[in-house]
């Protein structure tokens, strides 16, 4: 008997098995097949579509938390490695925690 | 091929020191700001791994260069014995206030400071893994190494995480796409 209605590629995922690799899809964690999978899926999926772009934005916003990168920081680190490799820091003095 | 030698000159291993530390400075601060409260902690912790990393120079064998440091920074912390306590996280003035979100829900500030309320309802391990990768922007493998645990074990917590973090931006009120308001 004839079935209606669109036919289902072997190699498609369902959403459930799109819901467990969307994070990692997001991160650019997946290898490319499983991330041609995961974007042939959003392109027919709107509930997983909806569900990246909100993680999207959450993941968006968190990042923003890591913008203003303390560049002064970064510039004593800079010196500071400049004299260890110098030697103008002893490594064998430097007082590191016990337990080292 | 060239055999490794322990006795190597000095000049060499400041060489490969520099080499190898310089381009990983900015990810390793961005870690250490995880994993301490204080910025000024956070920059003893990656003077602490660096030194650790030049006396261990001679012993590392090049690859992976990110992993190694990140590696030394997880046991020079251990070490330090020091745990992050967010303090504006912790103020229930700021998680109150979350809970009258403004009319327009999506105006960026707003909407970051609830994240960071959000964040910081998380318990200790899931805010971890979304500080290690959306925050200080490690992979997952880097994240895994940090936190000293397999791969797999990232991605759940991190999926887990991100999504209580969705359930209390909707709780709140925050309109998300897709949200049934």
């Amino acid at each position: 008997m004839r079935r209606f209605g669109r036919r289902r590629s072997p190699d498609a995922l369902t959403c459930r098995e799109a819901a467990k690799v969307l994070q990692a899809y997001l991160d650019g964690e997946l290898d490319e097949i499983g991330a041609r999978r995961v974007s042939a899926h959003l392109e027919v999926c709107r509930k997983c579509g909806l569900d990246l772009e909100v993680y999207t934005v959450i993941k968006a916003a968190l990042g923003r938390r890591s913008v203003g990168d303390d560049d002064l920081a970064v510039r004593r680190l800079r010196s500071f490695a400049d004299d260890l490799a110098a030697g103008r820091v002893a490594a064998a003095d430097w007082p590191l925690d016990s337990g080292a | 091929l060239v055999a490794v030698d322990n006795q190597a000159e000095p000049a060499d291993a400041s060489l490969r020191f520099t080499a190898v530390v310089m381009p990983e400075l900015e990810v390793l601060l961005r870690v250490a700001r995880t994993m301490v409260s204080r910025p000024a902690d956070a920059e003893d912790l990656v003077q602490d791994t660096m030194v650790r990393a030049l006396q261990s120079i001679d012993t590392f064998d090049g690859a992976r260069p990110r992993g190694w440091l990140l590696t030394i920074m997880r046991n020079a912390h251990i070490n330090r014995n020091r745990r992050r306590r967010p303090s504006l996280l912790d103020d229930p003035a700021v998680v109150a206030e979350m809970a009258t979100p403004p009319a327009d829900a999506y105006v960026e500030e707003m909407f970051d400071a609830a994240i960071e309320v959000a964040l910081g309802r998380l318990s200790e391990r899931h805010r971890a893994v979304v500080e290690l990768v959306d925050i200080a922007r490690l992979s997952y493998a880097d994240a895994a190494i940090v936190l000293g645990v397999p791969v797999g074990t990232v991605m759940s917590r991190l999926s887990r995480a991100r999504k209580e973090i969705r359930t209390l931006l909707d709780t709140a009120g925050y309109q998300l796409p897709g949200s049934q308001r």
